[in-house]
């Protein structure tokens, strides 16, 4: 019994454990050029270095208050045209269509134009940054005002709540969910056009820490880029979740 | 019968009402309500063909709009517009081939062996969490920036909703089910034929789903930042390096029809194969 947990637990690692082995294997000889390959530990080491001289903070903070900045305008802005076309018939007579034709091109499509439009200063990294995250929180907010059961609203009215009753007792609780989820899904998409955009075109940030490295042939600097953005994506994601957990406590599952 | 009970005194009022305005025909109505979804996009593009005339400095980023028409009349008579959809769309469809049928593989694999699940599932998780283009630099290093390398990452794109739509496709087929194959002595083909398949398939074409938007946004994505060879991506890429917004805009327009017209024939599709469901 004993034995067979162990084996359930380090069966998971056996793959990885594989990978590694390989990558150790292969690079102990010399038949791979440091351009092309170089041992796990000299990727440590890399890591270390660019901690160690504060460049990879930099980047991080760079990255960081872009991507904040960027979606705090996009999700803000999102949050009130989703209620707006939700509530009031002219607005979505009116920019609807257009909301849903402007929806079916993906955001990294528009990198150029707002390149040509804005510079490649930070206007444009901040732009496609709120554009990435207001499509999905209007939809999601949309959506989630939509959802509001008229019966829940003459319930409301026949009991005489006072509007602020309604609005923290019936349309928040009924609108927080499935908002969280669309912040959520903006928060994540933003982080990954942001990575793009940095490739593209930026001064500092881990996209374009990346870039550099390709361009230099680090690869210790590329693969330490790649595992951190791997990194701040996950901890976005479940950092949302975490939120919706406890804000939806209160909701049977 | 009162002459009150016939003739409310209200209905005079409404009467004298309709006859004065007749109402509008309701297809008339309908055409108001979707002529209003016109209005924004032409005040804009008015706003945007106004501030092109302003001066010079403008009109470099906000090109006139007869430019817009000139360039796509060019680009369509030369067929540069054909072409480069044409190669983008290739890419897309040959990635989601190439990284569908091995997520949808290995997602089944995963579902029927429960070993396979253990030994695979926490590290694919883990390489899940980069977003796709964070591994361009890596893979530009390894494989340079050619047609391999473009197509490993759509394949990759395509490759992570298939195999996690399979996965849950095929771990929902019930166990009841398959006991009635097994005492109708259904051949191992009949009862993935008969049984599991129809369980997974509605999962599985989500999954179809999520990939190909994947797969045409990593098209785009990967075209644009290596910049090589044919494609939308590429296109629009020589466009912003030549300070060509006509032909950028254009790319865009091109590159969303494309997603919807992709996405349409999908659900179309889905619709067909999934019409024995009972639905409602």
């Amino acid at each position: 019994m004993m034995r067979s947990t162990l084996q359930q637990r380090l069966l998971p690692l056996l793959v990885p454990g594989l990978i590694l082995a390989t990558w150790l294997a292969a690079t102990s000889g010399d038949d791979f050029t440091a351009q092309v390959l170089v041992p796990p530990v000299a990727v440590l080491d890399s890591f270390n270095e660019l901690l160690a001289s504060g460049e990879l903070t930099d980047h991080l903070r760079a990255s960081l208050s872009r991507l904040l900045l960027g979606f705090g305008i996009g999700s803000g802005l999102g949050l009130g045209f989703g209620i707006l076309l939700a509530r009031s018939a002219l607005v979505n007579d009116f920019a609807g269509p257009f909301f849903q034709a402007v929806r079916q091109v993906p955001s990294i499509a528009f990198l150029p134009m707002l390149i040509l439009l804005l510079g490649v200063d930070e206007g444009f990294k901040l732009a496609i940054v709120a554009k990435a995250a207001f499509f999905p929180v209007a939809l999601a907010t949309h959506d989630a005002v939509k959802g509001i059961s008229k019966g829940w609203l003459e319930v409301a009215a026949i009991y005489r709540l006072s509007p602020l009753r309604v609005l923290f007792r019936l349309i928040l609780p009924a609108t927080v969910p499935p908002v969280l989820t669309g912040l959520r899904l903006g928060l994540t998409r933003a982080w990954i056009v942001l990575v793009a955009a940095e490739l593209m075109a930026a001064e500092n940030g881990i996209g374009q820490m990346m870039e550099m490295g390709r361009q230099m042939f680090r690869i210790d600097t590329v693969m330490v880029g790649v595992a951190l953005t791997g990194l701040i994506g996950f901890a976005l994601d479940q950092g949302v979740r975490l939120a919706e957990r406890r804000l939806v406590r209160w909701k049977a599952v | 019968m009162s002459l009150i009970a016939e003739f409310p005194p209200t209905s005079f009022v409404y009467a004298e009402r309709i006859e004065d305005h007749d109402p509008p025909p309701a297809w008339l109505v309908a055409l108001i309500k979707r002529a209003r979804g016109l209005v924004l996009p032409l005040l804009l593009a008015a706003a945007w063909h106004w501030a092109s005339s302003i001066d010079a400095s403008t009109a470099y980023a906000l090109v006139p709009l007869d430019q817009v028409w000139e360039r796509l009349l060019q680009l369509l008579s030369t067929g540069e517009l054909a072409i480069n959809a044409g190669s983008s769309l290739g890419r897309a469809l040959t990635g989601l081939a190439l990284g569908g049928v091995s997520g949808i593989l290995l997602g089944s694999l995963m579902a029927g062996f429960p070993l396979v699940e253990r030994l695979f599932g926490p590290l694919l998780q883990a390489f899940r969490q980069v977003p796709l283009l964070g591994w361009l630099p890596l893979v530009g290093l390894w494989l340079g920036s050619g047609e391999e390398a473009k197509q490993l990452l759509v394949a990759v794109a395509a490759f992570h909703p298939l195999l996690l739509n399979s996965y849950e496709g095929f771990a929902q087929a019930e166990k009841k089910h398959l006991e009635v194959g097994r005492v109708l002595m259904l051949s191992r083909w009949r009862s993935f034929r008969f049984i599991l398949l129809p369980t997974a398939l509605p999962s599985i074409l989500t999954g179809v789903g999520q990939a190909l938007a994947f797969a045409w946004i990593s098209t785009i994505g990967v075209e644009l930042l290596f910049g090589t060879g044919a494609g939308l991506g590429s296109l629009m890429h020589t466009a912003q390096m030549a300070g060509d917004m006509g032909v950028v805009l254009l790319c865009v327009i091109s590159i969303g029809l494309m997603g919807y017209g992709l996405n349409l024939i999908l659900s179309l599709v889905r619709a067909r194969l999934l019409r024995w469901r009972v639905t409602g």
